[in-house]
């Protein structure tokens, strides 16, 4: 009974928290635009409106990346970008070959920069990073996973369904739920990840506020802020990378 | 927490709408500035290992001229160290023949002088012997005193010798 009401006193803590932080009053229901087919087009505010924040930083720092950018004397920052392109083209080099990789390349720098942005927009306490809503990281992972057919169909032609039935043909539906899984499990990564920073950050804030005998809120909310820088950076990573090795699958030559 | 509605068809179009903004503004430029840089450097080592490759041939060059001109030195010196020495012998050679000749020269001199002083002594000795003849004959003489002076006379001029 206590440990029940303690669990609801504290998560009404979180909510408080929650609402508390709303400092720009962002609507927490959905927006509903009228419908399209009888489907309706809601939309979820926070969510749309810091994907814009994101994008917006995310073209502020390309700008900043390609302001004064020069072949003989690169700027700092684009010394910096050019530092994370060859990172992430070694990457790609890795997993397939040149010209294959020039196509998806750019593919796999937006998803680093934009999910990164994503995430660390997160951080900042009353803002929300739009990954911990599960239908950014379901949108990203449905376009892995729409290019992991285009790319292997593009590549291998009608091939391409051929790895389906190998290496016995009675392993077709655990290969086609090897191939769901994909997406799924991309989407659910990245999601539960942030919305996990998220939760935690509104916790600690809740400690700091709320509770005052837990005076090791301030520090420890600092040093989840730093894991959650962390946290993103790692996330993007994995998320680009799984990207890159699904494609690199997809079209791989036979051996 | 799970619901979907309309925004992932949002999310989607956000993602490709940054994508497509990204690529035109941000890495069309620097995959472009990238790929000179390449070419550059490329062309850079390319132009370094071919003037390289050119120093080279120089220096072998340089290197045979060098040798050959080392080797002409030495020859004109050898030459040079060859004519001296023989030079100086030759020299040598003419200061002792020379050395030779003043000294036979200086020899029949004195040969000479030495014979005409002693053709001068006879001639004054006879003189004086017919002074002191013609004295002894004008104040009158004894046989020993005669005797004596012819003997004197005679022991001077054999000194003379």
């Amino acid at each position: 009974m206590a440990a029940e009401e303690h669990a609801a006193e504290s998560m009404g803590m979180i909510e408080k928290v929650h609402h508390n932080l709303n400092i720009w009053h962002i609507p927490q229901e959905p927006w509903h635009l009228g419908s399209i087919g009888g489907f309706p087009i809601d939309l979820n505010p926070s969510t749309i409106i810091f994907t814009w924040v994101a994008m917006g930083l995310v073209l502020l720092l390309g700008f900043f990346f390609v302001r004064g950018a020069n072949v003989r004397q690169p700027t700092k920052m684009q010394t910096m970008f050019e530092m994370v392109l060859d990172f992430l083209r070694g990457l790609v080099d890795d997993n397939m070959d040149k010209k294959k990789g020039d196509e998806i390349f750019s593919l796999v720098i937006t998803f680093f920069l934009f999910i990164t942005m994503c995430n660390i927009v997160g951080l900042v306490p009353s803002m929300m990073a739009p990954t911990a809503d599960v239908q950014t990281t379901a949108a990203f992972a449905v376009i892995t996973f729409v290019m992991m057919f285009y790319m292997g169909i593009k590549h291998k032609g009608g091939k391409y369904f051929a790895h389906y039935l190998k290496p016995y043909p009675f392993f077709l539906p655990i290969t086609i739920l090897e191939d769901l899984a994909k997406p799924v499990t991309l989407a659910f990564r990245l999601f539960g990840n942030m919305k996990g920073k998220e939760i935690m950050i509104y916790a600690l804030l809740a400690l700091i506020t709320g509770i005052p005998w837990a005076c090791g809120g301030f520090t420890a909310s600092v040093v989840w802020l730093g894991f959650g820088l962390f946290v993103s950076f790692i996330q993007a990573f994995i998320f680009t990378m799984l990207t890159i090795a699904y494609i690199g699958m997809a079209c791989a030559d036979d051996h | 927490m799970l619901e979907f509605n309309a925004t992932f068809f949002a999310q989607l179009f956000h993602f490709v709408v940054l994508l497509v903004l990204l690529r035109i503004f941000v890495y069309k430029p620097v995959l472009n500035i990238i790929e000179e840089r390449r070419k550059l450097v490329a062309d850079n080592i390319a132009s370094a290992e071919q003037q390289r490759a050119e120093a080279e041939k120089l220096k072998a060059e340089y290197e045979a001229e060098m040798q050959k001109a080392r080797e002409e030195a030495r020859n004109i010196i050898d030459r040079a160290t060859k004519a001296a020495e023989e030079q100086a012998q030759e020299i040598i050679e003419q200061a002792k023949a020379e050395a030779l000749r003043q000294k036979e020269a200086a020899l029949s001199d004195i040969q000479r002088e030495k014979d005409k002083a002693i053709a001068e002594l006879r001639d004054q000795v006879a003189s004086l012997a017919v002074l002191v003849a013609r004295k002894v004959t004008r104040d009158g003489l004894t046989v020993e005193a005669h005797d004596r002076l012819v003997q004197d006379a005679v022991k001077e001029v054999g000194q003379l010798q």
